[in-house]
């Protein structure tokens, strides 16, 4: 028997993560209206406090996140691996288990959190039960992507695959540690599904945010990182810039990610030291993140003119773009003067979601692109138009998103410090929520070019995928005849 | 489709080289016919598709070389399959064999895919892996399915060259001592960045905010970690150390040692009496930009060394022995090392002779290029030197082995190479003479500053002290001029000018005078027709008559004149040679001679032909018909070199023995101001000697053989042009080529190492004045101190490695 | 902050297993060469059907075993 991929659990997370992407993006799109008005889906009758702001908004979170980009980067990884280890996956059992796994975790989220079941900790919402799923499918995933590794056929490891297996065992440990939870009913309690945190009071707060910093870093950067180092070379048709700097890079990233969580916490009951030591070392993340944009985007150098025709890889560049430009944000934000103005405002969000949807989504968009005819043995996708048409919406949308929540967000900060001759303040809070107002609605016209854009994929794809044959999957190159 | 028109201008599918007309040469390529130039592009474009490799043509970036056609010539790559010759490269476990390859003919990323492809598709075949940066492969087979020349010999099918090399020598050696040095390098980069992270809050932490138990805890942390660093990174700094106090020397090891071994163990004391003085991470930091200062200067050294290397793999392994030669023309195959002078070997086309020797039956011609820069193949007929080492082209040699093992060369250059970088250049014997007493008094001012603050400041003593030895750098003196040497002459050698000498390099750069002791190094040393002057009849046919009068003489003027191609064909018949005067004979019935004036009895047009010009005359029964003038013409590049060494500011001589008017001749038509012919050895010896007495410093150029007093004389010699005998050169310098033009490189590379030089010392001057005394007075603490020196040392060293052109590519 | 009597330690933990598999890495000879793999990946896809490759036929003995 002929030897090949296992693309199947590819495919298959490859289109959920565009069915994902959709209802991510389209609980956003409610989301930022409820914002502008709050009685939206009131006349919902019964159903209304499902989908309340509160309820849905980590839903929102996790279903781009985890749901979405989890999705995509299974699918990528999944991918890469067997292409540069040249060798099938460990085991495609395992492999179903994985895909089926995190697509029950996703849909039993989307159940628990509208009904309220939440743990409160941000990007960690989800009850003991789901953590102890995620923990077993995420360590069948390490088991079968790691394991795929050590059978490689190929002497060397490709470097995405290092950016994904950091990820990989970073994000197990995250989990682990900051879900260490105690079931309420182990305490007498009544509800069977509640638990509580390990750990207490600023320790928690501690944890918490090592936690969501490095869930940021690890998911949402080394990963997408992996995802860049093999889609932009294979895409432009040139080998990525430097090859020595994309390993020295992922050191570099790597270690010094690790310290920065404490800039989520300026300003709070943490030691003033460990603020500091946060903002210490997000500032001196700027030089390794630099490093992997110039990496990417000086890959192309020679080559520029395929930017010009070539939509997949204006994804591509423009989603290094953005990575430069949130990277840049993100330390100057966790200065503490800066951050005394901008935390807590629309600004933080602005800056999630150009990380969010200019890196994130658009290195993921682009790679699908890639890959989804790749899948389904076609040549190319269904319209190559659309994607171009795709490409603009989406990098308007974010422009106008982002764009429209800085000047909210510097607007916010601005009134809330504002102080009168006689130290009260001058504005009051609802004052400063009504001048953020038509911010909300560029927000909204922005977020929802953005959610279209993700549609037209969709109908591209599902033209793509019907117009496909029976799909085989690619022979690995013999590399041994022994 | 009718291609007869497009055939012509189109490319061959395989090697891109145009394709002659009419080539019946095809390759099938994706169900279409293309053309290709020639057998051996067809043989090899058509093994890779048939191997299912066609993406190969899809792939590729950059064109091969056109495969030579003498494909089947290639039987003995058989004797690598001989035990007695593997065992210097193979390593062999049961069945399993395992060997290093050079492979040749990579030209991009696509080549080494379809290596690797093709070597895969081997049956028995377990792994094979190329370093696409060096051009090595590594290939594992199972003995008993594949012999290793079917390997080698099925990559000569896909069109490149693999041989064997031996890794036990230098190179294993770098890869080693490279992988202990990023080794040591990481860990004290892992230990800096994470000592740091313990480090940082302690310093940010207003009074009060920490705990006290929160600060042991991470200077704990730290301490663990710096332990590593320490003993295992920092290891060679303190081996360094005890080596030099065991001679009695003061090297720059020894502040280095001395401050990180007293700073850590002060920390390690500190922590455990829960003082504020302690200083890890200087420590870690310290370490680690030291050592990425000595990684990058062992970087230089290996890329230095990786020029003689390459020169040491071109003698081959085996050779074909015709031990009953020349009664009996049996083959046996024994390695090249039991190879005896006297011995006959058959050298086939495309393979390496495996000694020198002498041709002794076959015509055929050499590339030298690898050895001596030349790029044009040289001919070789019987009696013609052969070099081992170098590359036979055409056809099969019989050579008689003159010269074997270390007394060839190549082994004499591999020799002459290894002597320049064993002997230390004077600039950097006075360098380390200087760091020397550096450190000396480096020592002395640190003991007596602490004597003074321990009278002043007993506890600030022990810290100031510390920060002293640490921020003192002598790098710029004992680490970086030598490796700004190294990576000048690494740098010259790839060029083809070796320096023999240490103190070459800088001599040259301060020469103010270049002699060139012959004409011979001006010119192409071969005669041309220069001038034609017609007395009578016309041009194309006094040049076609010559031809024909000299149709069978090997002497320099006939050669010259049958390098024409004016005019018809004719055939001479009844041809009398008189030595001494020219030829006379018959060219369709008429009677004519060619020859020395007096022979024509005519003189040629007086002040037509300038002094050194050999004038030749063609006359019929009737008289003269035209004059040929012939001569030695300049080489291409020495009007280039003349005019690049005058801009650098150098006088130039011409000290010959030639006749003085030929000298005076070439001299003008070069540009060269001082030309005086007719010189003995004594009259060159003394007019170098005037211009010394006069202040100049004499670079001196010559054949290296017989001119040793004055070459020896001269500040700095360079033999030119003597590649076969260079190992015997008494020369400074030697160049491998005939590429004169280098030696103005070889100047301006002299002076930039120079002033590189120069700026590091001054840089390290005015480092060390601002740094040392600020650290005595207590103004820099040893955190600071630590970051100061290693940027120094590494500022220093970068600069240094500029010289070796790191954008080579 | 006891937390970081549970952190601090953790983080040794992580740079000994950190240094590991860097050290791992260099004795497996990852880093030796550092230009051939960024041009390796780009050569991956040549076993895939397509029109461009019906110009190579497959030994039927490159897989045997």
């Amino acid at each position: 028997m002929e030897a090949t991929y296992n693309y199947k659990v590819v495919r298959q997370f490859a289109i959920m993560t565009v069915v994902w992407g959709i209802v991510g993006m389209l609980v956003g799109v409610i989301l930022s209206a409820q914002l502008i008005w709050p009685a939206l889906t009131e006349a919902l009758g019964p159903l209304a406090p499902y989908l309340s702001y509160g309820r849905i908004r980590p839903l929102h979170t996790n279903a781009v996140i985890f749901a979405f980009g989890g999705c995509a980067l299974f699918a990528t990884s999944l991918f890469i691996v067997q292409r540069t280890c040249q060798v099938r996956l460990l085991s495609d059992a395992l492999a179903s288990f994985v895909f089926w796994g995190w697509q029950l975790i996703i849909v039993l989220a989307a159940v628990s959190l509208p009904l309220g079941v939440t743990t409160g900790k941000e990007y960690a919402e989800l009850e003991w039960p789901i953590d102890l799923l995620i923990t077993v499918v995420w360590v069948a995933y390490a088991v079968l992507f790691i394991g795929t590794v050590i059978i490689r056929k190929t002497q060397h490891i490709y470097v995405a695959n290092w950016f994904f297996g950091a990820y990989i065992i970073t994000i197990a440990i995250l989990h682990l540690v900051n879900s260490a939870e105690l079931p309420w009913i182990l305490g007498g309690g009544v509800a069977w599904w509640k638990s509580y945190s390990a750990y207490a009071g600023v320790h928690d707060a501690m944890v918490q945010w090592w936690y969501g910093h490095n869930a940021v870093g690890f998911f949402l950067t080394t990963a997408f990182l992996g995802m860049m180092y093999y889609f932009v070379p294979k895409q432009a048709g040139r080998p990525i810039f430097s090859y020595r700097l994309s390993i020295v890079h992922f050191w570099a990233l790597n270690f010094i990610y690790m310290w920065a969580g404490p800039h989520h916490l300026l300003y709070t009951a943490l030691p003033d030291w460990a603020q500091s030591l946060g903002m210490v070392f997000s500032l001196m993340l700027i030089a390794p993140s630099w490093g992997g944009m110039m990496n990417g985007i000086m890959t192309l150098s020679g080559a520029w003119h395929k930017l010009r025709t070539d939509p997949i890889l204006k994804f591509l560049i423009t989603a290094l773009s953005f990575y430069g430009m949130s990277t840049f944000e993100g330390p100057m934000m966790s200065v503490k003067t800066v951050n005394a103005l901008s935390h807590y405002t629309e600004w933080t969000i602005g800056h999630v979601h150009s990380g969010a949807l200019g890196w994130v989504a658009m290195i993921s968009i682009g790679s699908l692109y890639y890959l989804i005819p790749r899948l389904f043995g076609r040549e190319e996708m269904y319209s190559t138009r659309l994607i171009n048409v795709h490409f603009w919406w989406s990098t308007i949308g974010v422009v106008l998103y982002i764009a429209a929540l800085w000047i909210a967000g510097v607007a916010q900060g601005l009134m809330w410090r504002a102080t009168n001759a006689d130290g009260t303040l001058t504005y009051s809070f609802a004052q400063s929520v009504n001048a953020m107002y038509p911010f909300y609605t560029i927000r909204l016209i922005g977020g929802t070019m953005f959610f279209a854009g993700m549609l037209l994929m969709a109908y591209n794809v599902w033209k793509t995928v019907a117009a496909g044959k029976a799909v085989n999957d690619a022979r690995i190159p013999q590399a041994v005849a022994a | 489709m009718n291609p007869a028109q497009e055939i012509q201008q189109n490319p061959c599918f395989h090697c891109g080289e145009p394709v002659p007309k009419g080539s019946p040469y095809r390759i099938v390529y994706g169900g279409e016919s293309k053309q290709a130039c020639c057998r051996g592009c067809e043989a090899v474009a058509q093994t890779i598709i048939d191997s299912g490799n066609a993406d190969y043509y899809r792939l590729r970036t950059d064109l091969p070389k056109t495969p030579e056609a003498a494909l089947e010539e290639l039987k003995n790559l058989q004797l690598y399959d001989l035990a007695e010759v593997q065992t210097s490269f193979v390593k062999s476990d049961g069945e399993m064999r395992e060997a290093s390859l050079i492979l040749e003919g990579i030209v991009c990323a696509a080549c080494v895919w379809l290596n690797e492809r093709h070597l895969h598709q081997l049956p028995g075949v377990l792994a094979a892996d190329i370093n696409f940066s060096t051009r090595r492969a590594r290939v594992r087979w199972d003995e008993s399915r594949i012999r290793l020349s079917d390997i080698l010999k099925s990559i000569q099918d896909i069109g490149y060259h693999a041989y064997p090399f031996d890794t036990s020598r230098q190179e294993e050696l770098f890869r080693k001592e490279r992988e202990t040095a990023i080794r040591r390098l990481a860990i004290a980069g892992l230990g800096m960045m994470q000592v740091m992270m313990y480090a940082v809050p302690v310093y940010l932490a207003r009074e009060g905010t920490m705990a006290r138990d929160i600060e042991a805890l991470m200077r704990f942390a730290s301490m663990i970690l710096t332990t590593p660093v320490v003993f295992y990174s920092a290891w060679p700094f303190f081996q360094g150390a005890w080596r030099d106090l065991k001679l009695r020397r003061a090297g720059m090891d020894v502040p280095v040692a001395l401050g990180v071994g007293a700073a850590y163990a002060a920390s390690v004391y500190g922590s455990f009496i829960g003082s504020e003085e302690v200083y890890f991470d200087s420590v870690t930091m310290f370490v680690f930009f030291l050592l990425t200062g000595r990684f990058l200067e062992m970087s230089a050294r290996k890329r230095s060394a990786e020029a003689a290397e390459s020169l040491v793999k071109l003698i081959p392994a085996a050779a074909l022995r015709l031990p009953g030669y020349p009664a009996d023309r049996r083959e046996e195959t024994v390695a090249a090392v039991k190879l005896a002078p006297g011995e006959h070997v058959m050298v086939g086309p495309g393979e390496s002779f495996p000694a020198d020797g002498a041709v002794a039956e076959g015509r055929s011609s050499v590339d030298e290029s690898l050895l001596t820069g030349e790029s044009h193949p040289v001919a070789k007929h019987p009696g013609s030197p052969v070099i081992g080492g170098t590359l036979n082209l055409e056809s099969p040699l019989v050579v008689k082995v003159e010269k074997v093992g270390s007394d060839t060369v190549l082994s004499g250059i591999v020799r002459l190479l290894d002597r320049a970088l064993a002997e230390k250049p004077r600039l950097a014997q006075l360098a380390d003479r200087v760091a020397a007493w550096f450190v000396l008094a480096l020592l002395l001012v640190a003991g007596a500053v602490a004597a003074l603050w321990y009278a002043v400041d007993p506890s600030r003593a022990f810290w100031i002290t510390v920060s002293v030895l640490v921020v003192s750098c002598p790098c710029a003196l004992s680490l970086a001029t030598p490796a700004a040497l190294t990576a000048a002459l690494g740098r010259l050698t790839r060029m083809g000018l070796l320096s023999t000498r240490g103190h070459a390099l800088e001599t040259l750069a301060h020469a103010t005078d270049f002699v060139f002791d012959k004409t011979g190094t001006l010119t192409t040393g071969e005669f041309r027709l220069l001038d034609v002057v017609v007395e009578r009849g016309d041009r194309g046919q006094a040049l076609a008559l010559a031809r024909a009068l000299e149709q069978g003489a090997t002497h320099p003027v006939a050669m010259a004149l049958r390098d024409s191609e004016e005019g018809p064909a004719l055939a001479a018949d009844e041809l009398r040679y008189l030595p001494g005067k020219g030829v006379e004979g018959r060219v369709s019935g008429a009677s004519y001679r060619l020859g020395a004036p007096e022979f024509v009895a005519a003189q040629p047009p007086a002040g037509r032909f300038p002094g050194g010009v050999t004038v030749v005359g063609l006359a019929d029964d009737a008289g003269v018909l035209a004059w040929f003038g012939l001569g030695d013409a300049p080489r291409e590049q020495a009007r280039q070199l003349v005019a690049e060494l005058q801009e650098l500011g150098v006088t130039l001589h011409l000290f010959s023995g030639d006749r003085a008017e030929n000298v005076a001749a070439l001299a003008a038509d070069l540009g060269i101001a001082d030309a005086r012919g007719a010189m003995l050895p004594e009259d060159k010896l003394a007019a170098v000697r005037a211009l010394q007495q006069g202040g100049a410093i004499v670079a001196m150029t010559g054949d290296g053989v017989n001119d040793a007093p004055v070459l020896a004389q001269a500040q700095v010699s360079i033999a030119v042009d003597q590649g076969a005998e260079a190992a015997q050169a008494a020369a400074d310098m030697v160049l491998l080529s005939s590429e004169i033009g280098r030696l103005a490189d070889g100047v301006r590379m002299a002076r930039r190492t120079q002033t590189v030089i120069r700026q590091n010392l001054s840089w390290s001057v005015l480092y060390n004045a601002l740094a040392i005394p600020a650290a005595a007075l207590g103004y820099v603490t040893p955190w600071l101190a630590g970051i100061g020196m290693s940027l120094s040392s590494l500022l220093v060293v970068l600069n240094a490695m500029r010289l070796s052109g790191l954008n080579r590519s | 902050m006891d937390i970081l009597y549970l952190l601090i330690p953790l983080s040794l933990v992580f740079v000994a297993a950190i240094a590991g598999v860097f050290l791992w890495a260099v004795r497996s000879g990852q880093f030796e060469d550092m230009e051939g793999p960024a041009h390796r990946i780009l050569m991956d896809d040549d076993l895939e059907p397509g029109p461009r490759d019906t110009g190579g036929r497959i030994k039927s003995d490159n897989n045997v075993d």
